[in-house]
């Protein structure tokens, strides 16, 4: 792999670091720098006090042993080998050598299963065949070194089986009577797994796992004030969803407790691209979830939007069906991000994103996400790139 | 305001209500639906009586400002490693591939409570919609060292023949003929290289037992079981 894309990234991360840390001008005789450069070192009026986190950065130490461990299991699903741990311990480089042994392990055939059971926990799907693909598909194109947009953009073999002896992906097209398919969007088993009133969960499931945050998922550049006490924040104009005023059955644009349009200017217009598949996951000629009104009917379309509204992914990315939903959200600079936030996550033991709140600022990983779209969001690359980089091989 | 903080203020206030449904429903909320009793989580918020609906719950906003408190703002806490709790899977793999049957039928044998013991050990419930848990609990840690005890005379015994322990075409004991502890072994057992230290508290734990047998699979429990306790 490319060693000066890694020294990139250190620097990179320096110079990020700086950025954080006040003046950069005062910065710059940490551990690890050259003793006798020409800079002074901090006087006793330039000098930065550190926060207690910014010396724990600083404090780290290099430890690919450590690194190997956890690269192994989170790669291979087990323990390094004794010889792979001497290998470390007897490098004359050990850098070169845990990079090299990061690239054994990618190409594991164990790095399927790994990346099957990642992908699975991930999407919070599993326990049947139909369930079970969608991380499967997932974990094929990262094997195969494909585009994890495809994702959202395959239109055949979304739903494929994986031998866990023989680490086999077989391509398999869904039936669910989608006439052409976008990835996961329209798959069975999500939309069988996810399905709720009005198709809300699929939408939130959409939100949370492409774009890594909760509703809500837009924000306005100036709220607006609906009352003393309520602001509406997303970027739709208030009345483009609907409301009892409008011709709703749910009144979406009440503000009485909270401002329910806040979420739902999103959510309501994404939430008709998946009201036409049933409880299990089959497309439908007609709206197929039910609206949480007496008699549980199914939703109109006019319980979403108004009259004269379309779909979309945001404000400025229209979407007439899913295929086009999945195109607009590959392009979307956050849903890489959020891909690629992941996998630091994954590599650094954090907890779901979404779930436990563990964001990672986009600087921290700017080095790699620039990487994983050169690569054409090649995420085998980019695992490589996160697993050899600067912070995972500090402790 | 800065974005992230209107962000997280808006995220707090949604997580505290839910949108009214005017004059037409009747406390109808999501698990009403016929046929949907199944689809709701453990963390949803319950809809007030005739006037909202059931929505998700999301995480605990005074966990997360605690959390920042201690691990400091995500700017550093997100270069950090973390220790997330040893997978399910990866516990039966280390098993395997350090002389474990998981096949054993045998009640107290180690391969029978991992194969019984997922929901202890936090495994995924991926048919309701539950991720695999990062968190340790006194359970799953309990419940890893049962695992690791019953464990320790096969690990003891599979050693010298496991590819994993081999190096150069000679295995690896875990103990010399003295009974005493081996660096090679202890770093095959851990997955790191072994310390003096490491070596130091093996061996303590071997004499200090009533047998040297018995010194030997508490010191391969206790030691496996603190390595693995997370990755």
């Amino acid at each position: 792999m490319n060693k000066a894309k890694t020294w990139s990234a250190a620097f990179a991360l320096l110079l990020g670091l700086s950025a954080c840390s006040g003046d950069p001008q005062t910065q710059g005789n940490g551990p690890g720098d050259d003793p006798g450069s020409v800079d002074a070192g901090p006087t006793e009026d330039a000098a930065p006090e550190l926060t207690p986190f910014e010396e724990a950065l600083e404090e780290r130490e290099y430890d690919y042993s450590a690194a190997l461990r956890i690269a192994a299991l989170r790669l291979t699903g087990d323990l390094p080998t004794l010889t792979q741990l001497k290998s470390i311990e007897t490098a004359g480089d050990q850098k070169s050598t845990y990079e090299a042994l990061v690239s054994a392990y990618i190409a594991d055939p164990r790095f399927a299963d790994t990346q099957v059971e990642f992908w699975k926990n991930t999407f919070k799907m599993g326990g049947s065949a139909e369930l079970d693909s969608a991380g499967v598909l997932a974990a094929q194109l990262v094997v195969e070194g494909r585009p994890l947009t495809e994702l959202l953009t395959a239109t055949t073999g979304t739903c494929p089986t994986y031998d866990p002896n023989t680490q086999i992906f077989t391509p398999v097209d869904c039936d669910n009577g989608v006439a052409v398919h976008a990835g996961l969007l329209t798959h069975p088993g999500m939309n069988a797994h996810f399905t709720s009133n009005m198709a809300f969960r699929r939408v939130r499931w959409v939100q949370e796992t492409f774009a890594c945050t909760a509703f809500p998922a837009e924000l306005a550049p100036e709220p607006e004030a609906l009352s003393d006490t309520a602001l509406y924040t997303a970027p739709w104009e208030f009345t483009s969803i609907s409301g009892i005023a409008n011709g709703g059955d749910i009144d979406f644009l009440d503000y009485e407790s909270v401002v329910c349009a806040n979420c739902h200017a999103t959510m309501n217009h994404m939430a008709p691209l998946f009201g036409y598949f049933d409880d299990l996951g089959i497309l439908s000629g007609e709206i197929a979830v039910p609206k949480p009104v007496d008699g549980n009917p199914p939703t109109a379309l006019i319980d979403w939007l108004p009259d004269g509204e379309t779909t979309g992914w945001r404000v400025d990315a229209p979407a007439a069906d899913l295929p086009a939903l999945g195109a607009v959200m590959s392009a979307d600079p956050r849903v890489a991000e959020c891909s690629v936030a992941r996998a630091w996550n994954w590599a650094m033991g954090k907890g779901d994103i979404v779930d436990t709140l563990a964001a990672v600022p986009q600087a921290v990983f700017e080095t790699q996400y620039n990487d994983f779209i050169a690569n054409g969001y090649d995420y085998k690359e980019l695992l490589y790139q996160v697993f050899t980089s600067d912070d995972f091989v500090q402790f | 305001m800065k974005p992230t903080k209107y962000i997280l203020l808006a995220f707090a206030l949604a997580s505290f209500g839910a949108c009214t449904d005017g004059d037409t429903l009747g406390g109808n909320d999501v698990d009403d639906t016929p046929g949907n009793d199944d689809i709701s989580e453990p963390d949803d918020t319950s809809g007030g009586e005739d006037n909202t609906f059931e929505h998700p719950g999301g995480p605990d906003i005074w966990d997360y400002l605690e959390r920042l408190a201690e691990e400091g703002p995500p700017e550093f806490s997100s270069r950090m490693h973390s220790c997330p709790k040893m997978t399910y899977e990866r516990i039966g793999n280390i098993l395997q591939s350090r002389g474990v049957d998981l096949n054993a039928q045998s009640d107290l044998s180690a391969g029978f409570l991992w194969r019984n013991g997922a929901p202890a050990l936090g495994a995924p419930k991926l048919e309701v919609r539950s991720r695999e848990s990062t968190e340790i609990t006194t359970a799953s840690a309990a419940k890893l060292f049962d695992i690791f005890a019953q464990a320790a005379p096969e690990i003891i015994t599979a050693m010298p023949t496991l590819a994993a322990c081999t190096v150069g075409g000679v295995g690896t004991e875990m103990f010399t003929a003295e009974g005493a502890c081996t660096i090679d072994g202890i770093a095959c057992l851990t997955g790191v290289p072994a310390t003096v230290a490491h070596l130091e508290l093996c061996n303590e734990m071997v004499n200090r037992a009533s047998t040297t047998t018995k010194g030997q699979e508490i010191a391969v429990a206790a030691l496996a079981a603190a390595a693995h306790t997370c990755e």
